[in-house]
């Protein structure tokens, strides 16, 4: 049985909207005690659907819930200068300090690095922008699709011909938030061994560029633009999806040798597409790949994708289907794993979320929990770990320090 | 070996797979050395995969400068040894003995076939944590399929949610799910598997034992789609249609000279855009009185919103908006991303030199840790550079084990 690695750490969670929310659900993961401090007059996931069963409500949003679950909340008025000094409160109680407002805004709030460093000086403070906090554009505002846009992915997504395309999932966001992770986790191990703490940057931009090594040498060297090439591949065919059985069902499939196309078209009963002159290499196959991927749709679109998937794994075909989220949540596979948890929440129940992708010594590490209702933690936070005593902490609620 | 960094002294071998390489598990170990943990990429005698991948500084197929395999394997050491011989395997197993972390990237079966999973390595006990990236993890019903890049990202979900964004397209049903031509999954699946070493070494820290990790590609794309998934579980299930936050604007529409993402889901967003708009008669409309009104007559806004896009170039469009706070942006491609004045002024890209002084740039180190900080300190190495070294300096090995290890010692 593994310990989780977090346990007695304590993150101070400025995080807004989807990134570092994530990064921090992450670390509450992992063990840590994460305090969520919201801003009741700048509310986003919380307000945006999905709301269960479609009825809104700040604490029925399956935006909000899926990257805030394990976490406390306090809703603090950070306009209101006691709100302010709360937060300072909880953070000089705090490990870690998370945020992803704007380029300024802590600091306009006198709870930058700077600023913290003097309440709590191991503290190890994260900072992740859109463009970063440094640079001509560390004042453009993007979300994901930005960043897609910004860094050049997008310019290598779409179908050949046609116009850049944004990759979906909203994962910039949730990849920016895993090398956040990663960081913090390195700095908690320096911070264990120096007693030192640190200040952490981090641009969205550049965690997506970190996915175009290629593409930025070859236009480095002479200049060359990448083409877009949909879901082709320069050394392996056929790689594609293909249309399946029913509606929108489709397989991908990926041939890398010959020795595996010839099992795929015995397979498919076509035993002969691998005498063919046009298919018998891979370079023979890339150059003919039109051709091919109609004889493999004709094949496929008679088929339900699993058979298609079992059919060709079962012969060394790399094979997988083409899941939508709603299956990704129902994959027996990935549910027999312990990928796929179902938190309870008081308000709308249990609802499924993917947890962390490995597991550990055969067990999922951590547990996704409940998210907090908002103000959920107020009296545990302040009164029980900041010990403000209940008159001041109803003095505080009705002045609106604490919303 | 990085005098700063937070893993210095810790010790890492990575071992991936030998006919099709694997970017996650080599880009996991690249993480680690990143953080100063000294690294040692174990070849095959005919050298790693992505050896024979290209791009090349020169043009012309050369192992010791493929592009990817640079990028993947700067700040390791490279160590040639046929594991598969007895030799190689008995010097592999002293290195994995002396080491903190063991980094696999292979298909699960090749795992099983090679004797890799932790229980054969080393005792229950021992220190050594072994990060295990595989397409489908080492159990489960499907845990046996073979996988790569294309497989991860559709098994994983993203595909079929791609484009993520309200794009114009006529009829989404017929078009293809999508990838990115990118490694985009092993990346993804990399990053992952640095955090959850990283992970496992504050867990030794406490109980004093190492682990054995199963991370499984699939999981670690659909990991990273938080927001998509609630949308699952949220609602019955979703059609291919994105939605988003499901509040409107929030598109990525054509423009005069190209693409251009128009996003005001916020209340302060549209009437910012609505005032570079002009303040047409329309944005009063009940219709469009909220983002989730939008979001449901999104049909009749979005020709309203184009006349205004295709009357503006992308980049007046950026400067009109972010001016206002507003975050629109156009499709930059990759030359202008890499040559933007921010790139350049944050020193993003490392600059890299061809064996015949040929200049490129490679992505750098999208972290910047104040105390810690990440620096390139060492090149990814020549095929076999580092055998001799290693084996000398990590084992001890005398000049008569060097050489029965074989022709691979140099």
């Amino acid at each position: 049985m593994t310990s989780l690695p977090l346990e007695g750490i304590r993150i101070a969670d400025f995080g807004q909207i989807i990134a570092v929310p994530y990064t921090a659900q992450m670390l509450a993961w992992l063990g840590a005690e994460v305090i969520l401090i919201e801003n009741e007059q700048r509310l986003t996931t919380r307000i945006w659907p999905p709301f269960a069963e479609a009825e809104p409500g700040v604490n029925r949003s399956g935006g909000f819930n899926t990257v805030n679950s394990s976490k406390m909340s306090c809703t603090l008025n950070l306009r209101d200068p006691e709100g302010v000094a709360l937060a300072k409160q909880i953070i000089a109680v705090s490990d870690v300090v998370v945020e992803n407002y704007s380029s300024g805004v802590m600091e306009r709030m006198g709870l930058g690095y700077v600023d913290v460093r003097g309440l709590r000086p191991d503290i190890v403070y994260l900072s992740l922008g859109a463009f970063g906090r440094t640079g001509p554009m560390k004042d453009l505002v993007g979300f994901h699709s930005v960043i897609n846009l910004f860094s050049g992915l997008a310019s290598v997504t779409g179908h050949k011909g046609s116009h850049p395309r944004i990759m979906g999932g909203l994962f910039p966001d949730a990849f920016s938030g895993c090398y956040c992770v990663l960081a913090l986790l390195e700095a908690l191990y320096h911070r264990a061994n120096t007693g030192e703490g640190q200040h952490i940057e981090v641009a969205m931009t550049e965690t997506l560029a970190t996915l175009l090594p290629e593409a930025v040498m070859e236009y480095t060297l002479d200049g060359t633009e990448p083409e877009r090439v949909g879901n082709r591949h320069q050394g392996k065919a056929p790689h594609d999806v293909f249309r399946c059985q029913g509606e929108e069902n489709w397989v991908a499939i990926s041939v890398e040798n010959d020795a595996q196309f010839q099992a795929m078209a015995h397979t498919a009963g076509s035993p002969g597409w691998a005498d063919d002159p046009r298919f018998a290499t891979v370079e023979a196959r890339l150059d003919h790949q039109d051709e091919l991927g109609c004889l493999v749709h004709r094949w496929t679109e008679r088929m339900d994708v699993q058979e298609v998937v079992e059919k060709l794994q079962a012969v060394g075909v790399p094979a997988g289907p083409v899941l939508d989220s709603a299956q990704v949540l129902a994959d027996p596979h990935m549910v027999a794993r312990g990928f796929v948890q179902l938190p309870d929440h008081p308000e709308v129940g249990p609802r499924p979320l993917g947890a962390f992708s490995w597991a550990v010594d055969g067990r999922r590490p951590g547990t996704a929990g409940s998210a907090p209702l908002m103000g959920e933690h107020n009296r545990k936070v302040i009164q029980e770990l900041l010990q403000v005593p209940e008159q001041e902490f109803e003095r505080l609620v009705q002045s609106g320090a604490i919303s | 070996m990085l005098e700063q960094g937070a893993l210095s002294g810790l010790k890492v071998v990575e071992l991936t797979d030998r006919v099709s390489g694997q970017v996650a598990g080599s880009f996991c170990a690249r993480l680690l050395g990143d953080a100063g943990a000294d690294v040692v990429k174990v070849e095959p005698p005919e050298g790693d995969a992505y050896r024979r991948n290209g791009p090349y500084p020169a043009g012309a197929p050369d192992p010791d400068h493929s592009g990817l395999f640079l990028y993947l394997n700067s700040n390791k050491r490279g160590v040639r040894l046929d594991i598969e011989s007895p030799e190689g395997r008995a010097a592999f197993s002293d290195l994995v003995s002396t080491a903190d972390f063991l980094v696999l990237g292979q298909n699960s079966s090749e795992v099983e076939r090679l004797g890799l999973r932790r229980e054969k390595l080393a005792v229950a006990d021992s220190g050594l944590i072994v990060t295990t990236i595989t397409p489908f993890g080492l159990a489960g019903p499907n845990s046996v399929y073979l996988g790569d890049d294309l497989i991860a990202i559709s098994a994983g979900g993203m595909a079929f949610a791609t484009p993520g964004i309200p794009d114009r397209v006529g009829n989404l049903a017929l078009e293809p799910p999508l990838r990115s031509n990118t490694h985009m999954a092993g990346y993804l699946a990399g990053v992952q598997g640095a955090m959850a070493s990283l992970a496992a070494l504050l867990s030794r820290t406490i109980q004093g034992t190492g682990c054995e990790i199963d991370l499984s590609m699939q999981e670690a794309v659909a990991a990273v789609m938080p927001f998509e998934l609630a949308h699952a579980s949220y609602h019955e299930a979703k059609p291919r249609k994105p939605e988003i936050f499901g509040v409107m604007p929030n598109a990525y529409l054509p423009c005069k000279d190209g693409y251009v993402v128009v996003m005001a889901v916020m209340e302060a967003h549209w009437r910012n855009l609505m005032d570079l708009a002009d303040n047409p008669d329309w944005a009063e409309l009940e219709v469009f009185s909220s983002g989730v009104e939008r979001a449901r007559n999104w049909d009749a806004l979005e020709p309203l919103l184009l006349e205004w896009t295709m009357s503006h170039s992308g980049a007046e469009i950026a400067k009109l908006a972010q001016e206002r706070g507003i975050p629109c942006f156009p499709a930059y491609t990759v030359g202008q991303m890499v040559d933007s004045s921010h790139v350049t002024e944050r020193g993003f890209m490392v600059d890299m030199q061809g064996p015949g002084g040929e200049e490129f740039k490679l992505p750098g180190y999208p972290v910047r840790l104040e105390r810690t900080p990440w620096q390139l300190f060492r090149p990814a190495p020549k095929l076999g550079e580092h055998t001799s070294e290693v084996l000398a300096e990590w084992l001890g090995y005398s000049a008569v084990q060097l050489s029965a290890v074989g022709v691979w010692a140099r």
